[in-house]
């Protein structure tokens, strides 16, 4: 079987500082992070990268945290595991579609160990929990030793494997804005085998006044291009409005144009395209549910 | 007949505490002293010939014990098909050229798999690229690139099956159809790559090959062959296995190297696929274009069938040429069929190359002749159960030259299954259909391709002075359960328990011959060999206890519960025990030894017995994903005498996983010859949230060839899954489709055209 | 450069030194000789090298082995008391939970990791929490069932234990 059979130093930093420091040290491209490795272990034994260093932040527990603050809503260290998201009593009755969105990432054991700032920051097109955040309006604070800076989740995956995250920066945060009143937030993701990586994806934010009129909707679309985007072109069609079925399959059809997705081995672009637009309209219809009864 | 102590009863494999506590030994686990690791170089290239190959590098590099190349090998050609030596095609490592990506050209053993990895990088081959040809139909024109120099035109095997007069009855038929199907492969993926541990001694000069394989024989002769030396200085042993479904009845790259490598460097060699090149370079399902064409009566009976197949055969022969045979031969099953033609076309084509998967060319036969029949029963207005029902084989149906059958139970199946779907799935909701197959699979092959000269299986029976048996079986256990049949077979004819017996199985030095686990066939000859052999010790203690009870010769004795009785009057009789100990006294002190075999003769040209079904598939059709969701599955099968009923439920579920798979999402696509997605990210296989439950229900019968009257289970079922899924989705929502991986995409597209119109 | 690893697993204490690149299942298979732990993949997606770490079920072929330093690690070897299987073990025999069972210690394990979690779970659950997990050879519903009938046993043996 395939092991890691190139040689590389490597790291334990026992804190957040020391391990800015060793990043600060090695040029970009000669030194990569690992937290869970649940994604970086598999390239590294196709040898598609092959690190001289490598630095091991899995044990840095400062960054392992899930914290609810009533004004500044949901905060979650990069190193908070899949699992411990999943099962979190904290998302699961204030963010739940983050619990439900975990829920169906991989199994069990790649959860268990997999992080989801090495997920975010891996920068896959076809993960899950970029979509979500970027319907729930997220924001990512890095850290590094010249300070922090905080940017919106969808500025953060930029192509394939691609992100913003500096070479000399390390993920800190994930801030998730409180949910506002009449909210419904839902995230589905189509696979032919269940829980699979996901064909397409789609996650809807919709916010609705006293008089069920659409106050903020937002629709954020998975796997189906070079990084994770919104829709928003299909936002414009149910922003301001009643929610109506036609509405949504409206929506569904302007995403689908908006999306870019490419044709694989497996599955074709003018399919993907036909998932966006189906998904799209049934993810809003149950955001929108979610947001009358909230 | 008496109730059987152990045979019918649920029983516990005997393999179990091996298995769950991780003890039990696999090639892939096994460590000798000194061992090395193998690994092999492999063409990048579809079909190029080698010009040059510099191994001088890697032979350099520390820990790098030995690098072959073919001209280092003893030079022997090797393959299954024995009996037709153009057919047997294989080499060690291409010595000319290179047939398919990854066809292997070097070797090399370092004292870890990690060092023989990096020597691989630095052996040099010079190929000069020819043109390829990845399409059957593209293979067999004049002008196609020619792969294999004795066989012009890529042809590498042709069948023709014919009875009664086709032409006449076409004619004759109120109805007749064609359809033609395209039928793709299937990655059999079993979970332990294929792995082989090679020991050469030295001193003999003989050579002792673990490996991962469902048969040691086969390997055994493939190993002689290939390195041309006697068998019986080949010794194979099968430690357990980690599945196979029709991967490991080849001899492979991976055994043939670790042999050479081993009698290079005289150290123990291991060799190990990585999951990559189990994808890529082990046999697959065979892929083909299939032309079937049916004529009925209006009532539905069936009057004559022509079919015609041409299948990619990738750059070997493998077992690809009995599937050639097989997958004619299921198109006649599981109905009467008056008057057939078959001509089949096996191509080679430069990929690797396909050969047996579970189900032996009925996966993809039994799809068209099911959905075609499906076809026909709407056109004609006739309910389709009532159509296989209609025609039906049963007890003594023959096709002339190929096949009679004694037991059949086929209409029972059918009957079972109409039954169930009917009280069961009487709340179809919208977008949900029901499809409804009927199959029939054989009890192994009358084949001997082999070129054999032994019976097809042997087993020996010892019995020892305290009554415990050593029990010994070539018998191929690769997780079917068969170690657990034999024991049970013999447990039952010394009227003993399972505790007494210890299996000794799966060494081709200590155990007569037996051809292994391909075409279901282990229950049928190894279990008759097995019954044989129990048989003739039984004969033995018989004698014995006739002599001290006194009794005329024409008082039968039997066996049971660890006694030997008068039949007529139970209450006389002795302890298996005292009779043993008895017996080996008489016997000058040798224990008791009984010998088995089993060859079918008489039997016509396919299968001594046949086991029969019928399946009902329940599914719900997204209409604007295309995706379908299998939600149930009722399934009756008819395998005469069921040994042990836990394995046969074991063994059909998972063969209902293969035959989705087949159906629905395992699809192995090609570029240019490379596979592009040899990995388990990319190949999909249902995992346990896409399995549904399934209903299985027992018709027993009893076949008079079989151990206690019993056939095969779960090959069969593979075969009529994804035709019930198919004829199921047609039910819910009125598409049709010319073959399999109806991946959510396919399903889409053909809603869609069905709207467009 | 070897660095020290220093684990234990299935309750004895290990000191051993390694190459960063060496992964779990690695160490635990070629360096401590427990085979028990299988391999039948290269891209962490069929779960047959399941183990359990600090409790949790994972992946040892995604984890590289110095990320245990510290831990704990129970493997399939460790699961019997002594000679006596432990009750998931009997269930998976009594169930026909397994036939080939090469991916079966994974499944034992990911099984355990769940009733130490759940004592009691539903039919979804168990398939939820075993989704990761190939098998090409029980079509999974056998050993669900197995795992169900699991949990009956330990919940029984709890209750006997709790009555001495």
């Amino acid at each position: 079987m395939k092991d890691i059979i190139f040689d590389f130093e490597y790291f334990v930093p026992k804190t957040v500082e020391e391990a800015l420091k060793l990043l600060s040290q090695y040029e970009e491209g000669e030194c990569k992070v690992i937290a869970g490795g649940q994604s970086l272990i598999i390239l590294m034994k196709q040898k598609l990268l092959t690190p001289k260093y490598l630095i091991d932040i899995k044990g840095l527990s400062d960054l392992d945290y899930i914290k609810l603050d009533d004004k500044q809503g949901l905060r979650i260290g990069a190193l908070a595991t899949h699992r411990s998201i999943e099962k979190s009593p904290v998302t699961q009755n204030g963010f739940s579609v983050l619990a439900e969105m975990e829920q169906n990432i991989s199994s069990v054991e790649t959860r268990n160990w997999g992080t989801i700032g090495g997920n975010v920051c891996h920068g896959d097109p076809g993960g899950d929990p970029v979509p979500v955040l970027i319907a729930l309006n997220a924001k990512l604070k890095m850290t590094s030793l010249s300070g922090e800076r905080t940017i919106d989740v969808e500025n953060f995956t930029l192509d394939y494997f691609e992100t913003a995250l500096r070479h000399d920066e390390l993920l800190a945060e994930i801030q998730i804005p409180s949910i506002p009143p009449n909210t419904g937030v839902k995230f589905t993701k189509f696979s032919q085998i269940a829980g699979d990586y996901a064909t397409a994806s789609v996650a809807v934010l919709i916010t609705l006044d006293k008089n069920e009129i659409c106050d903020n909707v937002r629709i954020a679309l998975g796997s189906v291009g070079t990084a994770s985007t919104r829709a928003k072109k299909a936002e414009e069609i149910l922003k301001g409005k009643k929610i109506s079925d036609d509405l949504l399959a409206e929506a569904g059809k302007i995403a689908s144009e908006e999306a870019s997705p490419t044709t694989d081995a497996e599955v074709s672009e003018e399919y993907k395209r036909e998932l966006v637009r189906v998904l799209v309209k049934r993810v809003g219809r149950e955001a929108l549910e979610r947001a009358k009864k909230a | 007949m008496s109730e059987y102590s152990v045979i019918g009863k649920p029983t516990t494999n005997v393999d179990g505490a091996a298995k769950v506590t991780g003890e039990a030994v696999y090639t892939f686990d096994m460590t000798l002293p000194n061992m090395l690791y193998g690994r092999l170089l492999r063409s990048p290239h579809p079909h190029a010939r080698i010009i040059s190959i510099d191994t001088s590098e890697a032979e350099k590099l520390p820990g790098v014990k030995a690098v072959i190349t073919g001209k280092d090998t003893p030079g022997g050609k090797y393959g299954l098909w024995r009996r037709f030596r153009e057919l047997t095609d294989q080499e060690v490592l291409a010595t000319t050229k290179v047939r398919f990506i990854g066809d292997p050209v070097a070797a090399v053993a370092a004292i870890s798999e990690e060092i023989s990895e990096k020597a691989l990088d630095l052996i040099n081959v010079e190929y000069e690229p020819l043109p390829a040809v990845f399409e059957p139909m593209e293979a067999i024109k004049d002008d196609a690139p020619v792969i294999h120099e004795d066989f012009p035109n890529n042809i590498n095997n042709t069948r023709h099956i014919e009875w009664g007069n086709v032409d006449d009855a076409f004619k004759k038929a109120d109805y007749v159809r064609e359809d033609r199907f395209n039928l793709l492969s299937q990655h059999p993926a079993p979970m332990e790559v294929h792995s082989s541990v090679a020991s050469y001694d030295k001193g003999s000069g003989r050579l002792t090959v673990w490996s991962s394989t469902q048969s040691p024989y086969f390997l055994q002769l493939g190993l002689a062959d290939a390195l041309k030396m006697r068998e019986g200085n080949i010794r194979v042993i099968k430690p357990h296995v980690g599945g196979g479904f029709g991967n490991k009845n080849s001899t492979m790259p991976d055994s043939v190297n670790a042999a050479v490598l081993s009698m290079k460097t005289g150290r123990p060699v291991k060799i190990v696929f990585n999951r990559e090149e189990e994808f890529t370079t082990t046999e697959h399902r065979t892929a083909m274009h299939l032309a079937i064409k049916i004529g009925l009566k209006k009532d539905g009976t069936i009057m004559a069938k022509e079919a015609k197949i041409i299948t990619d055969g990738g750059a070997y022969t493998g077992l690809g040429a009995t599937t050639l045979y097989l997958a004619g031969t299921y198109l006649t099953f599981p109905y009467k069929t008056p008057n057939y033609r078959y001509d089949g076309v096996r191509t080679y084509t430069n990929k690797m190359w396909a050969s047996s998967v579970r189900s032996f060319g009925a996966t993809p036969a039994v799809y068209a002749s099911e959905t075609q029949m499906d076809r026909a029963a709407h056109d004609l207005g006739i309910d389709p159960i009532e159509i296989r029902r209609k025609n039906a084989m049963t007890s003594g149906y023959e096709a002339p030259g190929q096949y009679k059958l004694e037991s059949c139970g086929l209409l029972q199946c059918i009957d079972k299954v109409e039954e169930r779907v009917k009280e069961k799935w009487t709340d179809l909701s919208k977008d949900e259909g029901v499809g409804i197959t009927a199959f029939a699979y054989m009890c192994g092959g009358i084949f001997n391709w082999i070129d054999t000269p032994y019976a097809f299986s042997g087993a020996m029976v010892k019995i020892n002075v305290d009554g415990t048996v050593d029990l010994f079986t070539q018998a191929a256990d690769i997780g079917q359960g068969t170690n657990t049949v034999s024991v049970m077979i013999c447990a039952e004819e010394l009227g003993i328990g399972i505790e007494d017996i210890r299996l000794h199985p799966a060494d081709t030095a200590t155990t007569l011959t037996d051809l292994g686990a391909w075409a279901s066939r282990e229950t049928m000859m190894n279990g008759n060999a097995v019954k044989a052999a129990a048989g003739e010790a039984k004969k033995i203690l018989i004698e014995v206890a006739r002599i001290k009870l006194g009794e005329n010769i024409v008082y039968d004795l039997e066996v049971k519960d660890k006694r030997i009785y008068l039949a007529l009057r139970p209450e006389r009789g002795f302890s298996y025990y005292d009779i043993v100990k008895d017996a080996i006294k008489r016997n000058d002190g040798e224990p008791i030894i009984g010998i088995g075999h089993y060859t079918p003769h008489g039997k016509g040209m396919v299968s001594p017995a046949f086991a029969f079904g019928s399946m009902g598939v329940r599914v719900k059709v997204d209409r604007e994903t295309g995706q379908v969701e299998v939600k149930d599955i009722i399934t009756a099968h008819d395998c005469g005498q069921i040994i042990n009923p836990l394995g046969a439920r074991g063994q059909v579920e998972g063969s209902i996983q293969l035959g989705l798979g087949w159906g629905l999402c395992e699809d192995l696509p090609t570029d240019n010859g490379m596979i592009l997605n040899p990995s388990f990210v990319d190949y999909k296989l249902f995992r346990t949230r896409d399995m549904p439950q399934i209903e299985l229900y027992d018709v027993p019968t009893y076949d008079p060839e079989g151990p206690y009257g019993a056939k095969e289970s779960a090959e069969g079922t593979v075969a009529p899954t994804s035709p019930a899924v198919a004829n199921a989705i047609y039910n819910a929502v009125g598409v049709e489709f010319d073959g399999n991986v109806l991946k959510p995409e396919k399903v889409l597209k053909a809603l869609k055209e069905k709207e467009a119109q | 450069m070897k660095k020290e690893l220093k684990f234990v697993v299935n309750g004895e204490s290990h000191d051993l030194w390694i190459e960063p690149k060496t992964l779990l299942v690695q160490v635990l298979r070629d360096e401590l000789g427990l085979k028990g732990t299988k391999r039948a993949c290269d891209s962490g997606a069929c779960c047959s090298c399941a183990v359990i770490l600090d409790g949790k079920v994972v992946k040892s072929c995604s984890m590289l082995a110095l990320q245990a330093n510290g831990k704990e690690v129970l493997t399939i070897e460790g699961l019997a008391n002594g000679a006596n299987l432990h009750p998931i073990q009997q269930a998976f025999i009594d169930n026909w939970a397994f036939q080939c069972g090469f991916c079966t210690s994974g499944q034992i394990m990911a099984a355990k990791a769940l009733l130490d979690e759940n004592a009691n779970p539903t039919r979804e659950e168990i398939q939820m929490a075993m989704d990761g997990h190939l098998c090409r050879c029980t079509g999974y519903n056998m050993i669900t069932e197995a795992i169900q009938d699991a949990a009956k046993r330990l919940q029984e043996q709890k209750l006997q234990e709790a009555a001495q």
